[in-house]
């Protein structure tokens, strides 16, 4: 793929030139690091984001279609073309996972019309963001349109699709190619494989997770943060001035809650903690896998220093494994 | 289709979860159109005071007169809704059980003799409740979606998720990440988080959830430095008396709380 060289202080006129023809979303840093969209470039900070940036495809609450008796309106899609900067490669990841359930499976309109004005831009980790990141031990991928690597005064760009070479075409006087590949070990984020084995159906009756279990609210946090879960709940809003008309919304929803699995009559198929908490361990390290061929989990680790008991599966998993082998 | 028979009216509170009914400004004419509102003391002149589909009662149990207004109107309704914190968790009124006498006979009018009679109690520690719409004050839109659900014949939404869920689709900084004693793992949501959108930590006024995993709300509050004698307080503040297992779980973890009840 194509390299250029971006000179670091032409950074901010090309990302206010990219302003003036896109919505531009970035991490911000206040008391939490966030994907916000930027009114002034100067704003971003090159933090790892604490709440993923999968709302803005996958959104929090997506009206479905208005009715209205019979009839029924699907609303008018006005999504802005936006250029995601400073997307981190286990953002990017989970960006394949949502694509396989929300435009292989069935394509879901909502989340197709985002993604398709959307242009993402990585910032490349050289090292681990947190102690909690273990990326490494999950076979991601080189997934991008632009990828920068920051070269101390200047910014390697890689090109990663036709998407990144339009960009690069439409921005070219920031852009001079350089006759050089991005060699593996440039792509290298060190201390990221703290996962032993990312395969774990053999663990599930293991006592190990007790622990674990004992120290969950069942909150939903984890959940919430996880750039890859993507579940959700489907209720009606009807108007006051005449139950006929409304809407039909999807909000996000979690398996960490009774409620996820409640069905008519009440009933609560998973209603015990135990089952809920590894429900969500072994969809992200297992079931997926075995329907998509690639983990859910990107190790980004969101999920764990989001936890408000900080529970490190991880550290739960390497455990279980090392006694195994003993 | 007839109308169903409503009627609001409280007991022993603040007429704030009333006033919540009332502050959906732009909707109250129109469901007043959908219902037959019978009665509604605090803002109507002529009300009934039987054959009733549903009523909404706020406030607790504080008197023989609440008691006897309760039976009346258990027996006069065929949908009884609990309406907020006091009727359904008996809110701060209820923290009554939990200090000595000596802490606020003092504070007690003169003459309001009535007020020691009964101990101050959930409405469903009286009679059967079909219903219960939380928090102090109930967030409004509840309040309307409810009444739009029944009047669909659906069962209506009884919301069963901790704060957390909503605080955490909102954005927001952990609390308890800043060492402030959030309940938001154990309480009801529902609220929209509205009080750790704003920096103010969970006090638990939606009262707790079924799945509530207490004895790991008391251990991280005491990870954080609290005290069983601020935890305790804290929690019973609005939901003691849906706590009673609170002094056993405190007791449980190897301190030196005194065994009773009252401090
Ligand atoms: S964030 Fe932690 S406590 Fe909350 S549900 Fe997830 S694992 Fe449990
Ligand atoms: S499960 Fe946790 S570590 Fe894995 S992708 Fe989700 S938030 Fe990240
Ligand atoms: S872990 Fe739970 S919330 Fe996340 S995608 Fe899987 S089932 Fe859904
Ligand atoms: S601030 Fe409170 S409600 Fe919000 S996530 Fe933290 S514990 Fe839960």
């Amino acid at each position: 793929m194509q390299v250029f060289r971006l000179e670091k202080k032409r950074l901010m006129p090309f990302l206010r030139k990219v302003m003036r023809s896109y919505e531009l979303v970035a991490p911000v840093k206040t008391d939490l690091v966030r994907f916000e969209k930027i009114k002034n470039p100067k704003s971003i900070c090159f933090e790892k984001p604490y709440f993923p940036v999968k709302g803005f495809f996958f959104k929090k609450h997506q009206v479905l279609f208005e009715f209205d008796g019979s009839r029924v309106k699907i609303p008018a899609n006005n999504e802005p073309e936006r250029v995601f900067f400073g997307l981190k490669k286990c953002d990017l990841n989970a960006i394949i996972r949502q694509d396989k359930v929300f435009l292989e499976d069935a394509e879901d309109p909502y989340y197709k019309a985002s993604r398709e004005k959307s242009f993402l831009l990585g910032f490349h980790c050289d090292e681990a963001c947190s102690e909690y990141c273990f990326c490494g031990s999950m076979e991601l991928v080189d997934f991008y349109d632009l990828m920068f690597y920051d070269k101390g005064n200047h910014f390697l760009v890689e090109e990663g699709s036709e998407k990144g070479r339009f960009l690069i075409s439409k921005f070219k006087e920031f852009f001079k190619p350089v006759p050089r590949k991005i060699t593996q070990e440039e792509k290298e984020i060190k201390g990221t494989d703290r996962l032993k084995k990312n395969s774990i159906t053999h663990l599930y009756d293991h006592p190990g997770w007790q622990k674990d279990v004992e120290n969950c609210f069942s909150c939903g946090a984890c959940t919430a943060l996880c750039p890859t879960c993507y579940c959700f709940e489907i209720h009606d809003e009807v108007k006051s001035s005449c139950l006929s008309k409304g809407c039909r919304k999807r909000c996000w929803s979690s398996c960490q809650l009774q409620s996820f699995t409640r069905v008519a009559g009440d009933h609560v198929f998973r209603e015990k903690r135990e089952e809920r908490f590894k429900h969500r361990i072994f969809h992200q390290l297992g079931y997926f896998k075995e329907k998509y061929g690639m983990n859910l989990c990107v190790g980004c680790g969101r999920c764990i220093e989001g936890c408000p008991t900080r529970i490190d599966f991880i550290k739960t998993i390497n455990e279980m494994e090392d006694e195994q082998r003993e | 289709m007839t109308k169903p028979k409503v009627g609001f009216f409280g007991i022993t509170g603040c007429a704030g979860c009333l006033l919540s009914f009332i502050f959906n400004e732009d909707e109250i004419l129109d469901i007043t159109n959908l219902v037959n509102l019978k009665a509604f003391p605090f803002i109507k002149e002529v009300n009934a005071d039987d054959n009733f589909d549903i009523v909404f009662l706020e406030g607790l149990v504080a008197s023989k007169e609440d008691l006897e207004t309760l039976k009346k109107l258990r027996g006069n309704t065929k949908i009884l809704v609990s309406l907020g914190a006091c009727a359904c968790t008996g809110c701060v009124p209820a923290y009554r059980h939990f200090t000595l006498k000596e802490n606020y006979e003092h504070l007690l009018y003169e003459k309001r003799e009535r007020i020691r009679d009964v101990e101050p109690t959930p409405i469903d520690a009286h009679v059967k409740v079909d219903y219960f719409i939380p928090g102090c004050p109930p967030n409004k839109k509840e309040i309307l979606s409810f009444i739009k659900d029944l009047l669909l014949g659906k069962k209506p939404r009884q919301y069963t998720d901790p704060v957390c869920v909503e605080c955490r689709r909102n954005n927001n900084l952990c609390l308890l990440d800043i060492g402030k004693p959030c309940l938001g793992p154990i309480t009801l949501g529902g609220c929209n988080s509205v009080c750790t959108n704003g920096g103010f930590e969970c006090w638990g006024c939606r009262g707790p959830t079924k799945d509530m995993n207490l004895d790991l709300m008391i251990k991280v509050l005491k990870e954080k430095g609290f005290d069983d004698k601020f935890i305790k307080d804290r929690m019973r503040t609005f939901a003691g008396l849906k706590l009673p297992v609170l002094e056993r779980v405190i007791n449980a973890k190897g301190n030196n709380a005194k065994p009773h009840n009252k401090d």
